[in-house]
């Protein structure tokens, strides 16, 4: 008697990938729910990847999947931040690192601009300052 | 230096999107939602420097050396400009009379407003005599200071629960912040030196909310103690699998085996050493191959030995059967065998098992 004889057969299924936990596609799911929030109510939200029990390749998974947009900001504030645009405007991936390179906490926004680029009404008016020093000096 | 803390920052040349990045981060290591980051900014920025005062009691200094040796520039750096540091006997110029008058000052103009850091035990025997600043007892400082302050933050393990100079027979009747104080809020930081961020983030939350964050049942913030070492600890899958390193040089253990057999008290320890690492990130006792000792359980170091596996999955049929036979002697049979063991392996250069570390 032969393995074939046996009327029960396996289908082969393609091999999941080494190192996916199967905790990134619900979040897809999660990410359009914002979007819509956002387009409907302009609500912005973000989700914290370091809160979620994601594996190095469930975030490749994800940054592949979402894919690159047209912006891609980098901030240099006490080690360089990277808030990039991903395939679908208003979602952005936004990375924080220190001043080692090392990544402290990592965030996906659904906002139309991250609230980090946006410049706060006190540091515009410190900056309006700074053009009235520089007009003076013309004079 | 009074004012709203953004000002303070940015005279030190630390940006508003600095701050901002900072609290993000702090939100996400606190486990509170994104918008929270946001939030603790707006507040944070706008709040004006709380005076601390800090008491080192029955202690090593460890802790201090943890909080002040996390990697400057970083954010545990940033926030000691968010707090004035009143009174820190390691690391204030002041010595003597000056200091003593530096912490009258501040109670006094902070009444009722201060937060009080306290680290170490307090011995109670011989009316306090064992420790002692400026010929006054632990307990009678303690006690004044605590009478005007906001809340107590209980730094480590000796002022959370008593730690080493408590342990048995516990000479001089060290005892806990909360033994001492019952009328005030207290948060205990527990750890064999707490992690540098858990301190941080504990002041971060007061300065935000103006409260106390959550707390567990013994006191600890439910943001960093909540869970286990052993629930978010990345050899978890080795335990689920049932591979465990046997000795600290098998193969297993070069493999990143579980360490429950070798003793790790990770199942029930409730720390955030495995998310949040030491040094910068750079690692924690279990990922350089080394069981977790439960620093930030109270009495840990009467725990019953640190190679002790919680539960032995031994053979505890065949041992009981012989001790009924042969009574005590076989107590020190095998005593005596195991010490014969260890020398011949000494000599061999043999492995050394987990029963030889426990004779």
């Amino acid at each position: 008697m032969t393995l074939d004889s046996i009327p029960i057969h396996v289908i082969e299924s393609p091999p999941a990938e080494p190192g996916l936990s199967g905790n990134a596609p619900p979040l897809l799911h999660e990410l359009a729910e914002r979007v819509r929030r956002l387009l409907d109510s302009g609500e912005t939200s973000a989700i914290d990847l370091g809160a979620l029990p994601l594996t190095p390749s469930d975030l490749d998974w994800l940054r592949i999947g979402l894919g690159e947009g047209e912006i891609a900001v980098t901030l240099q504030a006490n080690g360089e931040s990277t808030l990039n645009e991903t395939a679908s405007p208003g979602v952005w991936w936004v990375t924080h690192r220190n001043e080692k390179g090392a990544v402290t906490s990592e965030f996906i926004e659904v906002a139309f601009v991250p609230e980090l680029v946006k410049a706060h009404p006190q540091d515009v008016k410190i900056g309006l300052e700074r053009l009235e020093l520089l007009i003076s000096d013309l004079s | 230096m009074k004012g709203p803390l953004i000002d303070t920052l940015v005279r030190q040349g630390v940006s508003r999107r600095t701050f901002m990045k900072y609290c993000a981060t702090l939100a996400s290591m606190m486990a509170l939602p994104p918008s929270a980051g946001l939030a603790m900014a707006e507040a944070m920025a706008s709040a004006r420097r709380p005076s601390v005062i800090w008491l080192p009691f029955q202690e090593c200094t460890g802790c201090t050396e943890s909080i002040t040796r996390s990697h400057s520039p970083t954010l545990e750096g940033m926030i000691f400009d968010l707090i004035s540091l009143d009174y820190q006997e390691t690391l204030m110029a002041a010595a003597g009379h000056q200091a003593e008058e530096a912490r009258h000052n501040a109670m006094k103009e902070n009444a009722g407003k201060y937060l009080l850091i306290v680290d170490g035990s307090i011995p109670l025997d011989l009316d306090g005599a064992y420790s002692c600043i400026g010929g006054r007892s632990n307990v009678d400082i303690l006690k004044e200071a605590a009478e005007g302050c906001a809340a107590i933050v209980a730094m480590g393990s000796c002022a959370s629960f008593g730690g080493i100079p408590k342990a048995n027979p516990n000479p001089t009747g060290a005892v806990s912040v909360s033994d001492v104080i019952k009328d005030k809020p207290i948060v205990n930081i527990p750890g064999c030196p707490p992690i540098p961020v858990v301190m941080t983030g504990v002041l971060a939350h007061y300065l935000t909310f103006g409260s106390l964050p959550e707390l567990d049942a013994k006191g600890r913030p439910k943001a960093f103690y909540g869970e286990t070492i052993h629930d978010r600890c990345y050899r978890r899958p080795f335990y689920d699998q049932g591979k465990f390193a046997k000795t600290f040089d098998d193969e297993g253990a070069r493999q990143g085996w579980c360490l429950f057999e070798l003793g790790c008290k990770g199942p029930v320890t409730y720390n955030a050493c495995a998310t949040t690492k030491w040094n910068g990130g750079t690692s924690w006792p279990v990922e350089s191959g080394h069981g977790c000792l439960g620093c930030s359980e109270p009495d840990f170091w009467d725990a019953g030995g640190f190679y002790k596996a919680l539960s032995m999955p031994a053979d505890p049929l065949k041992i009981a059967a012989a001790a009924a036979v042969a009574g005590a002697a076989v107590g020190v049979g095998l005593s005596f065998a195991n010490r014969a063991k260890k020398g011949a392996a000494k000599a061999a250069h043999e492995t050394t098992t987990l029963a030889d570390l426990e004779k």
